[in-house]
């Protein structure tokens, strides 16, 4: 099976001109340019099978829709080679194109002032599908993201929603072999955003289109991406699954419990009036208070969770217990900080 | 090859459906703009006249004479304007970072941006070309047309339509380096459309070889014009040269294509 | 309260600083239209030296100071109090503790100092080496002139918010400001100077308030104003703008109410 996207050593350097202060500086800027050389990206490889769902997240600034802009063909790479879909993006682009869909969380491609369905025909006449093939991807789309109720409202008094379901329609409609999704989730209710990745599930499932990921919710790489590629300043970092990382980095988990108020009452505190629980196991520590509750985060190998309730339940009378799983967003933070990939990058 | 030309042609007739529907949204917005432009294109042109009353001539120009002048101006500018509003208009899709969308399509990026923009209240300035070319008609002697002065208009005025297009086209070039001058594009382009309506001979030396031979404007508007009138054209021009309008425009045309394609490169490779 | 008035104007001036290149790039285009409006008046006066005892130098002086009073009394797409309209800001504006005329008065105020000092003048004096115009008044007239300027200033500002604040009452407000902008700048004597206008035309322009915005200053600065026509274009002009002030403080009031009444 070919790869549908073969990036290596991919670098892009931006030239920019600094601006100097004042009317004689704007005048200075102009005959005499002095440039900073900006490193967006820096060697960053990647390999992408067909159908594979990827999830590709880092700070802003990081380089990713730099990296985005290079595999469409929208800009021309430094250095290094692309391959997508056995097509060089910035040689082929106009080719490309007809093969890929890209939606822009953000900034939506639909015509504002018309019926949705206007856009939707608008795009068959540009992708040029045939009227049969369009009518039968629409009413799949129809189907699958269900459009019929809004398809002739005009795309401005839709909702945000609506308006993201309208613009994946239109990204699908000439049946994309990848499809690009950039912040598809941004500031979406969480039914709707539950509609949305069920919708990707089953597309990347089904119908086997590959599927490139950029988010800043880690919610969406947990529920949708088997794989995660991390990048930041221009490189990648990370490679590789989610539970790898959850496993290798993200190994302390959270036990939250709710004590009894007169249990609260009985604990010995310090000089500043912080509660105190004296010999904690090994690797587990006192994390916070926060009226009656307590939360101890643990080792995931210092001891079984239920275990460590039941050392707790022994101590002080509970009323509730809950866990909480380290977040991605945590753990990568935790890996940018102390700068733990280093050593573990996955080719 | 030709078969490419008429997709395309088909898929502007789709671009132009839209915009034209999209406006039908708002009719009576529609209305009230086609009024207030017919009005203010048509004042521009009633002061205009209100000169003719105190003034017998325009250097030696008759009123009859600068109307002609002036209705192949407005008809051409006028038919540039309508569809090359996209085109002019482009520093807004640039700073709106539409433009990247447009990379993305399988399409002619120069189509997107014909098709992104097209109102229709700018027929008002053709219409009021049409309009101002009758009363030429009127004040001028009839025995004045032949069929090689209608062919040398025709000429004219499309000529003149296709270098404003392509002076729209290089104004947004411009836009891929910085979308700080697009007042000082505009003057290029509206203050050609205001110079053009009067006579040549009455700037000085230098605005005159420049709208001649730098920005070819007076090719197409100017030197047709003074065929129909049997005037001299200027710099000694013999007088077969005001059919040499269309070999103007094409070779301006392919220029700011050239433009064109140098500003996209350009983008490629710097970013927005 | 005074001294905050004083305050937003100064700011209001200050802002403009900031737009340098923009300003720069409408001195080269007001300059290049003063230009070739002046080749056509020279070329007209080919067949007739002067009339109405206006000569060629007159007439090309008219056009230069037409010019450059156009950005100070009547610029051309004035959108500031109707964009905070449309975005709902005018409705926290409307209830702060100061008049909102008064405000948008000082404000502008600050913007016309600006655009006097940058475009009028540099623009005059482009105008002057170009096409050798000289100065055409002595300092009785340029006194005249600076309270005539004034006037125009002051008819400029109500004007641009009466058409503005209309948009509180009609939703799609952009064909009504070409309209209202295009008939006040041709009785202003921005298309053509208005004493070549046929003879009703004229007699009808000269009790418009727009004839305070351009005409009637730049015929006093030229000296072709007797004392009496002086005194009654003041009279007039002073009557209209009293007018139109009310009228922009009567607008104002409806608009409050009705953004308390509707919630904005």
């Amino acid at each position: 099976m070919s790869a549908i996207i073969e990036i290596e050593h991919l670098s892009k350097v931006f030239r920019l001109a600094k601006r100097r202060p004042g009317f004689l500086g704007g005048l200075r800027s102009i005959v005499n340019p002095e440039l900073q050389l900006v490193h967006a990206v820096q060697g960053l490889s990647l390999r992408v099978e067909r159908g594979e769902m990827i999830g590709l997240i880092g700070p802003n600034g990081a380089g990713k829709s730099t990296s985005i802009k290079m595999m469409t063909g929208i800009l021309q790479p430094s250095g290094g080679s692309i391959r997508v879909a056995g097509l060089v993006p910035i040689e082929r682009r106009r080719e490309l194109a007809a093969k890929i869909g890209v939606v822009f969380g953000q900034r939506s491609q639909l015509w504002w002032d018309l019926p949705l369905i206007d856009s939707l025909q608008l795009l068959r006449h540009l992708y040029r599908v045939p009227e049969t093939r369009f009518r039968t991807n629409l009413a799949q789309l129809c189907e699958l993201l269900d459009l019929k109720a809004f398809l002739d409202t005009p795309v401005r008094q839709l909702s945000l929603g609506q308006r993201m379901r309208g613009d994946i329609a239109a990204a699908l409609l000439h049946e994309p072999e990848l499809l690009y999704l950039d912040e598809p989730t941004i500031g979406l209710d969480v039914v709707a955003k539950a509609r949305i990745r069920e919708f990707l599930q089953q597309l990347n499932t089904e119908r086997r289109t590959t599927i490139l990921l950029t988010t800043h919710d880690m919610d969406d790489i947990e529920a949708l991406c088997q794989r995660m590629v991390i990048i930041d300043h221009g490189h990648k970092l990370y490679d590789g699954t989610v539970t790898e990382i959850r496993d290798t980095f993200g190994k302390d988990r959270m036990l939250i419990a709710v004590l009894e108020q007169s249990a609260l009452q009985q604990l010995p505190r310090d000089e500043a009036g912080e509660v105190l629980l004296p010999d904690l196991p090994a690797q587990v520590q006192l994390v916070r208070t926060d009226g009656p509750q307590i939360w101890l985060q643990f080792h995931r190998d210092a001891m079984p969770a239920h275990e460590l309730v039941a050392w707790l339940g022994q101590r002080v009378t509970l009323r509730d217990v809950t866990f909480q799983e380290p977040e991605i967003e945590s753990i990568i933070r935790r890996i940018y900080e102390e700068d733990l990939l280093l050593h573990q990058v996955t080719a | 090859m030709l078969q490419n030309v008429f997709d395309d042609l088909r898929l502007y007739g789709h671009f132009l459906e839209l915009q034209v529907r999209s406006q039908f949204q708002y009719k009576l917005n529609l209305l009230a703009d086609i009024g207030a432009y017919l009005l203010m294109t048509g004042l521009e042109f009633v002061a205009l006249l209100l000169y003719f009353i105190p003034f017998p001539s325009l250097l030696d120009w008759k009123v009859g004479e600068v109307l002609l002048l002036c209705s192949l101006t407005y008809t051409s500018f006028g038919l540039a304007d309508v569809f090359g509003e996209g085109i002019d208009h482009f520093s807004l899709i640039i700073r709106q970072g539409s433009f990247d969308r447009f990379l993305l399509r399988p399409n002619s990026v120069f189509l997107q941006v014909l098709g992104s923009e097209f109102t229709l209240r700018k027929f008002g300035r053709v219409t009021q070309g049409i309009l101002v070319f009758c009363l030429a008609l009127v004040l001028l002697p009839r025995s004045l047309w032949t069929l090689d002065k209608v062919l040398v208009l025709f000429l004219g005025v499309l000529s003149t339509a296709t270098i404003f297009l392509a002076l729209f086209l290089i104004g947004a070039v411009i836009c891929f380096w910085t979308v700080e001058t697009t007042e000082l594009i505009n003057m290029v382009t509206h203050g050609g459309r205001e110079m053009m309506q009067y006579p040549l001979t009455i700037y000085n030396d230098l605005l005159q070889r420049f709208f001649t031979f730098i920005v070819p404007i007076a090719f197409g508007a100017y030197f047709p014009t003074c065929y129909i009138l049997g005037r001299p054209l200027p710099f000694g021009f013999p007088a077969f040269v005001a059919f040499l309008s269309p070999i103007c425009a094409v070779v301006f045309a392919f220029l700011s294509s050239l433009l064109w394609r140098i500003g996209i490169r350009h983008y490629q490779g710097t970013g927005s | 309260m005074f001294p905050f008035y004083f305050h937003v104007a100064l700011a209001s001036f200050r802002r403009q600083l900031a737009y340098r290149w923009a300003n720069i790039a409408g001195l080269i285009t007001n300059t290049f239209f003063g230009s070739l409006f002046s080749f056509v008046i020279i070329a007209l006066h080919h067949a007739r030296q002067s009339v109405d005892g206006y000569t060629v130098t007159d007439t090309l002086r008219y056009t230069w100071l037409a010019q450059a009073l156009l950005m100070v009394v009547m610029p051309f797409a004035w959108y500031d109090l109707m964009n905070t309209i449309r975005t709902g800001e005018v409705v926290s504006d409307l209830s702060k503790p100061c008049d909102f005329c008064w405000y948008w008065f000082s404000r502008e105020l600050g913007r016309s100092l600006y655009y006097t000092l940058f475009r009028g003048v540099p623009i005059y004096i482009a105008g002057t080496l170009l096409f050798n115009l000289g100065f055409p008044a002595g300092s009785l007239q340029l006194l005249i002139f600076v309270l005539a300027f004034l006037l125009a200033i002051v008819l400029g500002i109500a004007y641009r918010y009466l058409y503005n604040i209309i948009a509180f009452w009609i939703v799609e407000a952009r064909a009504m400001v070409w309209l209202a902008v295009t008939v006040a700048l041709f009785f202003a004597g921005s298309y053509i100077p208005l004493y070549f206008l046929p003879g009703w035309l004229y007699g009808l322009a000269q009790v418009l308030p727009f004839n305070g915005l351009m005409n009637f200053p730049i015929q006093v600065l030229l000296g072709k104003v007797s004392p009496a026509q002086m005194g009654w274009a003041f009279v007039s002009l002073l009557c209209w703008s009293v007018g139109m002030i009310l009228v922009m403080r009567f607008l104002t009031a409806r608009a409050t109410r009705r953004v308390i009444v509707q919630g904005g």
